[in-house]
């Protein structure tokens, strides 16, 4: 968000105008990743009719919804310079606790609370293990990825858990807003909240400043351990979300659900702008990356591509894409 | 080391007799028969009630040992216990083919049968294996599906992981069996890692890039929910029946979409049926009342709304 002064608005049109104030609100990273976006999308539906169809585009945000809604949480961790790589067994495990309440015949928003319980115990465990033991946050992370699915397999026992549940509860999986699926509807309401969080509040300011330099910030009386505690319990607690959607979706919890999706959710904060390294990143951009992951893994398929090479393309796009993306910033005299 | 076997063969032959002879006398209770699974999964409680009914009928002792994970070196442990306690029969369903085969020649070497079922390990020695050829269950639903759409149209396989061994024979089978059918196409065949999520994405993206789609197969087990999940939806509701869908294993999901008529069959192994046969050969071989011992193709039933109350496995 440093890049935010570098170009000043031309005076008179930023009050006539609101380009600028959108403009301040994006970086210059995020909108190059989000022209890649529009040129890939661009080049899909050259090749297919299929693609720009209403019913398409509203599938895609539906698809890679999931990940973009944890990818919000983890952007917040990486740039405090850490990483949370249980996302997806908080996920996987939150749907199944909220599945095995309502095979209980619990009330829909206890089942909800418990699933979104489970996220905040992992968040608990994440950050104390983080800032307490001092664990790095990788092999913390790592330690609770791998027992939240060991839970999830000896709950199950491999079985899916597929419960019935109220139309009202199977809505926000399931259900449209307009033309829009809910849970791109709770994605987007997501990242409005954490991008005023992060640009407008003291909170969003200190997550900042605990990456960028974490002594420093300290010395300047920053209470990193506590900005570091609620950043691993909200990461985890959106990806207990995630899980609540996702079950809600598919009215069944999977003992596999959300394995693996730590990479995904992590190289759409990484695509979208974030630095590992910790300081630099934005929700918005989290979001883009993983738009972008989800529209090329669209295309392949419309495209007929075939599946055995789609993996690779969609490696080497998603590489050219943020290499472009850096270049061209790199030209224009962006951030370096 | 021939020579030798050559001139001593007659009293080879002899003492097997002898040994057959003794065996024959040793009463069924003495019989100890050791059923492996690969791990605890639904698919093996299965195996598990065959055998263990098997066992009760023919009057031997029988255990079920289940292995804490899937890796090869805990199978292998549990077959040197085996040897060393000397039970009379092993039958394993193989985690790691190549892992276990030293082992299980040393327990025929101890003098103790071993059969293979559900999944082979072909160079281990083992006297026979009993379970689904999966290449034989592919031609059998690509059959089922030409069938139902006249021969004719554009078809698409669903499958789990992409290099799943099993997987692949199942596909190499339906190809096979379209191979006969000039007219019927294969437009798309996609992975979804067994993940229903993703499962469920690439349902959706093949039915909207082919809007003249016919048949659609689900080799694993989650194309079976995926399709069901993906034809109730609002988007898709005018292509219920216009697609005919194929499934594997039957999921509780996968059973409700043939109820729903979202599925019009689905391939279920006979997991009771493997277990049953597993310990009834084993006491055949250690009576010495079976000696060539051939591989059993336990075979799928296909499921669709006629016997979906009555089916066995």
């Amino acid at each position: 968000m440093s890049t935010i002064d570098q170009k000043k608005p031309a005076p008179g049109l930023s009050k006539s105008f609101p380009v600028n104030e959108v403009l301040k609100l994006l970086s210059i990273r995020e909108i190059n990743v989000l022209l890649a976006l529009v040129l890939i999308g661009a080049l899909i539906s050259l090749f297919t009719p299929y693609f720009l169809t209403t019913n398409n585009i509203m599938g895609v945000f539906r698809s890679f919804s999931l990940t973009a809604i944890m990818s919000i949480g983890m952007v917040l961790v990486i740039i405090t310079g850490g990483i949370d790589l249980s996302v997806g067994s908080a996920m996987g495990l939150s749907g199944l606790v909220t599945a095995l309440c309502f095979g209980a015949h619990l009330p829909a928003l206890i089942c909800v609370a418990a699933g979104l319980g489970v996220g905040v115990a992992f968040g608990l465990v994440n950050g104390l293990l983080v800032t307490m033991i001092g664990l790095p946050p990788f092999i913390a992370t790592l330690g609770t990825l791998s027992i939240g699915r060991g839970l999830m397999y000896m709950i199950t026992h491999g079985v899916p858990v597929t419960p019935d549940a109220p139309d009202s509860f199977a809505f926000i999986g399931q259900g449209y807003i307009g033309p829009v699926p809910a849970p791109v509807v709770i994605m987007l309401v997501l990242m409005v909240i954490f991008t005023i969080i992060m640009q407008r509040t003291r909170f969003g300011r200190h997550i900042y400043a605990t990456g960028g330099n974490e002594y420093a910030s300290r010395l300047s009386g920053v209470r990193v351990d506590r900005v570091k505690l609620a950043v691993y319990i909200i990461s985890s607690t959106i990806a207990a979300l995630a899980g609540i959607i996702s079950f809600a979706r598919l009215l069944s919890a999977e003992p596999a659900s959300g394995f693996g999706a730590e990479l995904d959710v992590i190289a759409a904060a990484a695509i979208g702008g974030a630095s590992l390294a910790g300081g630099v990143g934005s929700v918005t951009g989290a979001v883009i990356g993983a738009a972008l992951v989800g529209i090329i893994a669209n295309g392949v398929i419309l495209l007929n591509i075939n599946t055995y090479a789609q993996q690779g393309i969609t490696g080497g796009v998603i590489i050219v894409a943020v290499s472009l993306d850096i270049l061209r910033s790199r030209i224009m005299g962006g951030r370096q | 080391m021939k020579n030798l076997l050559r001139f001593s063969y007659p009293i080879v032959a002899g003492l097997s007799i002898a040994t057959a002879g003794a065996a024959i006398a040793k009463d069924n209770g003495d019989i100890t028969v050791a059923v492996i699974p690969k791990v605890a999964v639904p698919f093996f409680d299965d195996c598990n009630t065959g055998a263990a009914a098997a066992a009760k009928e023919l009057g031997v002792k029988y255990q079920w040992v289940v292995p804490e994970n899937t890796q090869g070196a805990t199978q292998v442990k549990i077959i040197e216990d085996l040897t060393a306690r000397h039970v009379d029969g092993i039958a394993i369903s193989v985690n790691e083919p190549r892992s276990v085969q030293g082992v299980i020649k040393q327990a025929i070497a101890a003098g103790i049968k071993v059969l293979t079922y559900d999944s082979d390990s072909a160079k281990s020695g083992r006297s026979m294996y009993i379970g689904t050829v999966n290449e034989n269950a592919g031609e059998v639903m690509g059959k089922g599906m030409a069938d139902a759409i006249n021969g004719e149209g554009k078809v698409a396989i669903v499958t789990g992981q992409l290099g799943a061994s099993n997987l692949n024979e199942r596909i190499a089978g339906v190809k096979k069996a379209l191979a006969a059918y000039p007219k019927i196409s294969v437009v798309d065949l996609e992975g979804t890692e067994d993940d229903l999520a993703k499962a469920v994405g690439v349902t959706e993206a093949i039915l909207r890039a082919h809007p003249d789609l016919k048949g659609l197969f689900g080799v694993s087990q989650v194309g079976g929910p995926a399709a069901t999940k993906v034809l109730t939806e609002r988007e898709f509701a005018d292509r219920k029946g216009a697609v005919k869908v194929f499934a594997f294993d039957d999921l509780p999901d996968t059973i409700r979409g043939v109820k729903d008529g979202y599925i019009n069959a689905i391939m279920v192994q006979r997991p009771v049926t493997m277990g049953r046969l597993a310990v009834q050969h084993l006491v055949g071989q250690i009576k010495g009342q079976e000696t060539d011992a051939k591989d059993i193709d336990t075979g799928v039933t296909v499921v669709t709304t006629a016997n979906i109350g009555s089916y066995t496995k």
